[in-house]
């Protein structure tokens, strides 16, 4: 089934309206006119004249949900999001960054959807493997069905079975390329940390300077800050000017965290994001 | 000469660490490999302690706290429990030994098990070898000029 | 003078240069292609449009250390890191590129203050121009064309090369560049036929649309300058923005660095690495304050430090318009189309 991309931004552009003369919403979250049709921008949209400039095609990948905690809290926001942007939101709910009451969510049902950097189709992979958003409260467009859904985690076993000095030279190699621009905590929904860990000094906790082992401190802390709660979106790789593949850690860390504490980051509201909860009858053998 | 492994060990203030006092009163011999940093939880332990500690050159690191349900604070441990068993699947994934890093609860009265426990992990660190991936090597200082 | 050689023995020119000194070159990666310190020949590839990182790490790297110290020790005793600079060769930089090592020399060694490691490394460099292919269409991102910059411009390069078919013609430009050429025993002399072209390629490059049309540079930064306060439209603009350092980083005209000491055991060693203006802690103060700790206010500065405030002071734009930051901001912010919008303001 194709995706009929014409159609969601219509929908998108009434709901928007909508919304916004009824004075339910403050700001519509939604995507923009880039520079070019390939090029679309995360756009804010504060009054109905603003809504024209709505677009929604196969580019628009960036995760609105960075921006929700940029806002005052209280500011009543509309958001566009699609299947992971939509756990992100979810996933920020249970951390109390914002109020499901203040949030009216405009679900978009996608599949195949194409890095703007490239003009690929991006490989579902990399992300969730989710089509349909978890969370809404307008769907626009139609459900995506009988696609078939790869586990997210798929893409792990080759890299598990590789031998662990293998392994260090793989991550070793991928993370020396690392230039600190930290395009992947910006992108990055759930990292919204003032000061970033990294950023700090006193304690310094690794080093500024783009060398091997602060590259390793940084990342490695990251993965860890991320753990349960990173909703497998891959926009942190897609940021990284130079590619390094940072979801798999991401994959592999919330594959642990799915098996050890049987949860899975963002999906319902109800939840405790993994490391700030605990059970009594967890076993000790998650530590051997 | 024989490689002798340099083990860091974070104890908590309640159970592991008056455990480790109680094996030196009776004393108990362990390997002098271990030095002990004291926490006042094992919940306080920074992830990013155990990544330094091994860019800093520990060849292991053994975490203690008190048994699940003993806690001095009721559940820092149980929270502990979580995020060490995270950190050491992201030393895994990242491709240093999960051997290196070890979790035991050991209570204020176990003297003998915390000597037992530091022996054995100090010989399977021993066995592993010096840990070389994280370790930061310096350059010496330049002769002056 | 003109010389040429063939584009598949390029190597051997390599191999030359290599004996000559250091040789720095587009290589192909993962990600795409970068500007590297060549250590086998073959590495050296000249099909690419432009890199992802600009040149300007051949000058100013992304680390430098400055002096090494010991913790407790007198200052006296501390060794300041040798510049060991060899001759340089820095290959296949397309114009607009070669013309932001210009604007760069401003800032390191133009306004009395000569930063050494700039100027030593800028001294000991010969540049390789190399023109755009003006039978493949300029790229969305590009823009140098409207900042008079042409796609196949000589000016600055030491050594200007121009790609004919399978043929890579290399003409002097300098003296230092015509004396290199006559070193080269590998290229052969280019024919009569080759020059004319030569000279035509570089007209032509002249007219060579990329996607803006000239705007007047004092116009703008007069622009900037009224809106300054029009929080609404800066806040509109950086809607998207992330404030990441990637247009920073990737940029061939961002200066900005951060002196850090990395102590350890003791031991350490004061160094500069790359900053970004983008960066929320790159003017938090000691007190705590923070002038630019919105995203607005960071964005405002960087467009307005290349477009208005670099135009007051050193009448020039510090922007290239080689379009990295719009090729690789991960929300595809294009800054031109800022500047555009707020000419419309």
């Amino acid at each position: 089934m194709s995706i009929n991309f014409k159609h969601i931004e219509d929908k998108l552009k009434t709901e928007a309206k909508k919304l916004l003369e009824q004075g339910k919403v403050s700001i519509v979250l939604a995507y923009g006119k880039g520079y070019d049709d390939h090029h679309p921008m995360p756009y804010v949209a504060r009054n109905a004249a603003d809504v024209g400039n709505i677009v929604f095609n196969e580019f628009c990948t960036a995760n609105l949900a960075r921006y929700l905690v940029r806002y005052p809290r209280g500011t009543k926001i509309a958001i566009a999001v699609k299947a992971a942007d939509s756990r992100a939101v979810i996933q920020l709910i249970q951390e109390d960054k914002i109020k499901r009451e203040n949030l009216v969510v405009l679900g978009i049902p996608v599949s195949g959807m194409k890095n703007s950097k490239t003009g690929e189709i991006i490989d579902s992979k990399t992300t969730c493997g989710l089509y349909n958003p978890v969370l809404y409260d307008i769907l626009l467009g139609k459900e995506v069905h009988g696609k078939s859904v790869i586990s997210p985690y798929d893409v792990l076993a080759e890299y598990e079975k590789m031998d662990k000095d293998a392994r260090w030279d793989f991550w070793k190699k991928e993370l020396d390329k690392c230039i600190r621009c930290y395009a992947c905590r910006k992108a990055c929904p759930m990292c919204y940390c003032d000061p970033c860990f990294i950023d700090q000094n006193k304690p310094k906790w690794g080093e500024k300077s783009p060398e091997s082992h602060g590259n390793l401190m940084y990342h490695l802390t990251r993965f860890h800050h991320l753990a349960g709660r990173c909703i497998d979106c891959g926009e942190c790789s897609r940021a990284c000017p130079v590619n390094i593949p940072l979801y798999l850690f991401h994959k592999k860390v919330a594959k642990e965290c799915e098996e050890m504490f049987g949860q899975v980051a963002g999906m319902k509201i109800e939840d405790k994001p993994t490391l700030v909860n605990f059970r009594v009858e967890d076993s000790d053998k998650i530590l051997e | 000469m024989e490689f002798e492994p340099k083990i860091l060990g974070i104890a908590c203030n309640w159970c592991t660490y008056t455990g480790a006092d109680l094996a030196g009163t009776t004393r108990l011999s362990y390997p002098q490999n271990l030095r002990v940093v004291r926490v006042m939880c094992s919940s306080r332990i920074n992830p990013s302690f155990i990544f330094r500690a091994f860019q800093l050159g520990a060849d292991g690191v053994l975490v203690g706290g008190c048994h699940p349900g003993d806690c001095h604070y009721n559940t820092g441990n149980l929270y502990a429990r979580r995020r060490l068993a995270v950190t050491k699947k992201i030393l895994e994934f990242a491709g240093i030994e999960p051997e290196r890093f070890r979790v035991e609860w050991i209570s204020a009265s176990e003297g003998n098990k915390f000597a037992e426990v530091v022996r054995e992990f100090t010989e399977q660190v021993r066995n592993l070898g010096p840990q070389t991936k994280f370790k930061i090597e310096r350059e010496p200082m330049p002769e002056k000029i | 003078m003109l010389k040429k050689t063939a584009i598949n023995k390029i190597s051997e020119l390599a191999v030359q240069l290599m004996q000559k000194g250091t040789l720095i070159a587009p290589v192909q990666e993962a990600a795409g292609f970068n500007f590297r310190e060549i250590s086998d020949a073959k590495q050296v590839n000249l099909n690419f449009h432009n890199t992802i990182l600009s040149p300007k790490a051949a000058f100013f790297p992304q680390m430098e250390d400055f002096v090494q110290y010991q913790t407790g020790q007198s200052i006296m005793e501390a060794v300041p890191v040798e510049l060991n600079v060899k001759p340089t060769f820095l290959f296949g930089v397309r114009p607009c590129d070669v013309k932001s090592f210009e604007i760069m020399d401003i800032h390191f060694s133009g306004t009395g203050v000569v930063d050494p490691y700039w100027r030593a490394r800028r001294e000991a460099t010969t540049i390789f121009g190399y023109a755009f292919d003006l039978d493949e269409p300029a790229q969305a991102e590009e823009f140098y064309q409207t900042l008079g910059i042409g796609a196949a411009d000589p000016d600055g390069s030491d050594i200007f090369m121009i790609r004919k078919g399978e043929t890579l013609l290399l003409k002097g430009i300098t003296p230092k560049g015509e004396k290199l050429l006559t070193q080269l025993s590998r290229l052969a002399d280019g024919s009569a036929n080759e020059e004319e072209y030569f000279r035509n390629y570089i007209s032509r490059g002249r007219d060579f649309k990329t996607r803006y049309t000239c705007v007047d540079d004092k116009n703008i930064a007069k622009k900037l300058e009224d809106i300054f306060d029009n929080g609404d439209f800066w806040m509109k603009v950086s809607d998207a923005c992330l404030s990441c350092g990637v247009c920073t980083f990737v940029c061939p005209n961002c200066y900005c660095f951060d002196i850090c000491d990395e102590t350890l055991f003791g031991k350490g060693t004061r160094r500069r690495v790359w900053d970004a203006c983008m960066f929320t802690d790159f003017t938090l103060e000691a007190s705590g304050h923070n002038p630019r700790a919105q995203v607005f206010q960071r964005l405002r500065q960087k467009i307005k430090h290349k477009y208005s405030y670099h135009v007051r002071k050193y009448g020039v734009i510090s922007c290239v318009g080689c379009g990295r930051c719009t090729r690789h901001c991960p929300v595809n912010i294009d800054i031109f189309s800022i500047v555009e919008e707020a000419m419309t303001v």
